[in-house]
């Protein structure tokens, strides 16, 4: 199962929680490969904590890959690999967890043929060996977006399950701007189709996460007065009613990540011990990322809504 | 196929490296479909065989070659030549990728014009002399950017046969593909072939260094080396398998899974039952003279031994599933 994890802004912590997702997947026994097509930022290497291990992938890295420049990207074994105190021991009975880093100072780039061939290489061999694989995409309508739609549409690829997932923060702007990346004129299901994807087939394959969404029902706000909750009810019923007119109501939502200072601040994985030991990230946090990660292949989550 | 075998002296090293996987598709290519899928040239036919095991190989391509050795003690030889690959598939299932080469110990000081190096098919000649020990520990150590690199020309067969239209790309279980280098020395005069090291270097990368009499042709030493590494992709994927399986009563979870009602065990080894368990034939193409070094492996760590534990832990676990859960889970909690 692919799973492209798509965001039309930045600083929707598409990343930090496609991440948090793939660790989940790991944990519980699937082998799992986190593919960076964040060309522009690629981030993956601070968020699984393996930053000398990425350093030591220069010029490997999937940007060199896709142009042709190395014929085998670099692969960096988190559990082995990772500077995370809690993470060093693999865990009895969790998969593999491997990132594919992308290049330092990689940029965007347009996808000719050859890049889209080895993409798809790229792509088979990871299903051969992976039960999940995560790929991560630069933000908006991008050249990672393009690749992805165009090799999932390639014929070679016909037999491999995918999956999309849309990130965005719980805002009138972000909400407004995530049903335009899947639904407007140049959106990712116009895309699909145009280079041959089936409508329905890719519609039923998109849900969206809400990532930092405040819940007004959580412990964190109940020390506000009485007009803030209010309020704070109000806003989040007025965002329900518009992400529905934009279609991207409660029917395509895979799961929703409450507002975790965690994933604002530093951007790392989220584990047992940081709830249960330190108690430095909220119970509600992991087990929504928990849930998500399981709705990932549980297809009564998707399809039609 | 008899080749016209330009005079060369004699070879004093033989490198090479095998990619094993599985075969992307659901059910394994027949015996016709094989010979399709290895087609690589127009002009030679593809080796068919039934016994012991259904087996194909593609004739070999030739690959030129121009950039330095690898080598361990930091020396830059620049060699020029062709290097052999060839493809094989053993019962339309597990896929390997072998390049290859051998290397006289001295060649011309200059390049010579192409035709000169054609009609010597997977030699590689270097320029001057060369310190074969150097070489061949820097095969196996994997050379620096630029050095020639076998299993590069390995990969990008493997890369190329990967993208036919014949398969269907729905391989039956997740498996790691592996790779196996391998370096072999003259051996001493008189003695005959040893295996001196058999290495699990990383994850999938192992290494094999051998002594070899200098007549042995390369092919058939890389013959050698594809059986070992078929046989050790097999280990290694059939241990990684049962890795993954958690066995006994599932454990009581909060949110028990879709699917968690159907015996994981069963799921996760019947793929083994179909795919992998037939294939366990050691020396099946491998050359008479040099079957022996199989034995080295055989007493230490002992291959066959393995496999067979592991088969036997199959059997058992299927044999255990077949009893009804009300019986077979009784006991578990003492």
């Amino acid at each position: 199962m692919i799973v492209f994890a798509a965001s039309d802004k930045g600083g929707t912590g598409r990343s930090v929680t496609s991440a948090n997702l793939a660790y989940q997947r790991a944990l519980n026994g699937d082998h799992v490969a986190y593919v960076d097509f964040d060309f522009g930022s690629p981030t993956a290497a601070a968020v699984f904590d393996v930053p000398s291990a990425v350093r030591g992938t220069r010029e490997r890295g999937l940007h060199s890959y896709l142009e042709g420049g190395t014929p085998e990207p670099a692969m960096i074994d988190v559990w082995r690999q990772t500077e995370h105190p809690h993470l060093h021991a693999w865990p009895n009975q969790s998969g593999r967890l491997v990132l594919f880093p992308g290049d330092i100072g990689g940029g965007e780039f347009a996808t000719d043929e050859d890049a889209l061939e080895r993409c798809v290489d790229l792509l088979l061999r990871l299903n051969g060996e992976f039960d999940v694989i995560m790929v991560d995409l630069s933000a908006g309508r991008s050249y990672a977006v393009d690749m992805a739609l165009a090799a999932t549409a390639h014929p070679r690829m016909r037999n491999v399950p995918f999956r999309w997932l849309v990130f965005h923060r719980w805002t009138r702007q972000h909400v407004i701007a995530a049903s335009g990346l899947v639904h407007r004129e140049h959106g990712i299901i116009r895309g699909g189709v145009e280079r041959g994807h089936d409508e329905l087939a890719l519609r039923s394959a998109i849900r969206f996460v809400r990532a930092a969404v405040p819940d007004p029902e959580s412990a964190v706000w109940s020390q506000g007065s009485p007009a803030q909750a209010a309020w704070m009810q109000s806003c989040d019923e007025a965002l329900r009613r518009l992400a529905a007119e934009h279609a991207i109501g409660d029917s395509v939502v895979l799961g929703i990540v409450p507002l975790e200072p965690i994933l604002q601040w530093r951007e790392q994985l989220i584990t047992e011990e940081d709830v249960l030991a330190t108690q430095i990230a909220n119970k509600e946090t992991l087990e929504a990322l928990e849930e998500i990660a399981r709705r990932l292949t549980d297809d009564t989550y998707w399809g039609q809504p | 196929m008899a080749r016209p075998e330009a005079s060369a002296p004699d070879a004093v090293l033989a490198c090479g490296e095998v990619r094993t996987r599985l075969l992307p598709t659901r059910q394994a290519l027949d015996i016709r479909s094989a010979a399709q899928f290895l087609a690589l040239r127009a002009d030679e036919r593809v080796l068919l065989s039934e016994r012991p095991a259904l087996y194909a190989r593609s004739p070999e391509t030739l690959t030129g070659v121009d950039c330095p050795l690898p080598s361990a003690n930091g020396s830059r030889v620049r060699a020029v030549g062709t290097v052999a690959a060839r493809a094989a598939l053993t019962e339309g299932r597990v896929l390997q990728t072998s390049a290859y080469f051998r290397l006289p110990s001295t060649g011309p000081d200059q390049r010579r014009p192409w035709g000169h190096y054609l009609v010597r098919p997977g030699v590689v000649e270097p320029f001057g002399k060369l310190l074969p020990e150097a070489i061949a520990e820097g095969v196996l150590g994997g050379g620096r950017p630029g050095d020639l690199d076998v299993g590069l020309i390995a990969d990008g067969l493997l890369t190329r046969l990967l993208r036919h239209p014949l398969l269907d790309q729905r391989p039956p279980l997740r498996s790691r593909p592996t790779r196996l280098r391998w370096a072999a020395l003259p051996a001493a005069p008189g003695a005959g072939p040893s295996l001196e090291r058999f290495t699990l270097a990383e994850d999938d990368l192992r290494t094999v260094r051998l002594r070899v009499p200098p007549a042995i042709p390369p092919d058939r030493i890389a013959g050698l080396c594809d059986d070992l590494a078929l046989h050790d992709w097999l280990l290694t994927t059939v241990v990684h398998l049962l890795d993954g399986v958690r066995f006994g009563a599932p454990e009581p979870s909060a949110r028990p899974r879709p699917g968690d009602d159907r015996p994981a065990a069963v799921l996760a080894l019947r793929p083994a039952v179909d795919h992998l368990l037939h294939l366990w034939m050691p020396r099946a193409r491998v050359a008479s003279e040099l079957a022996p070094l199989w034995d080295t492996l055989e007493r230490q760590p002992g291959f066959t031994r393995q496999w067979q534990a592991l088969v036997q832990r199959i059997r058992d676990q299927l044999t255990l599933h077949a009893i009804p859960a009300l019986y077979r889970e009784a006991e578990l909690t003492p």
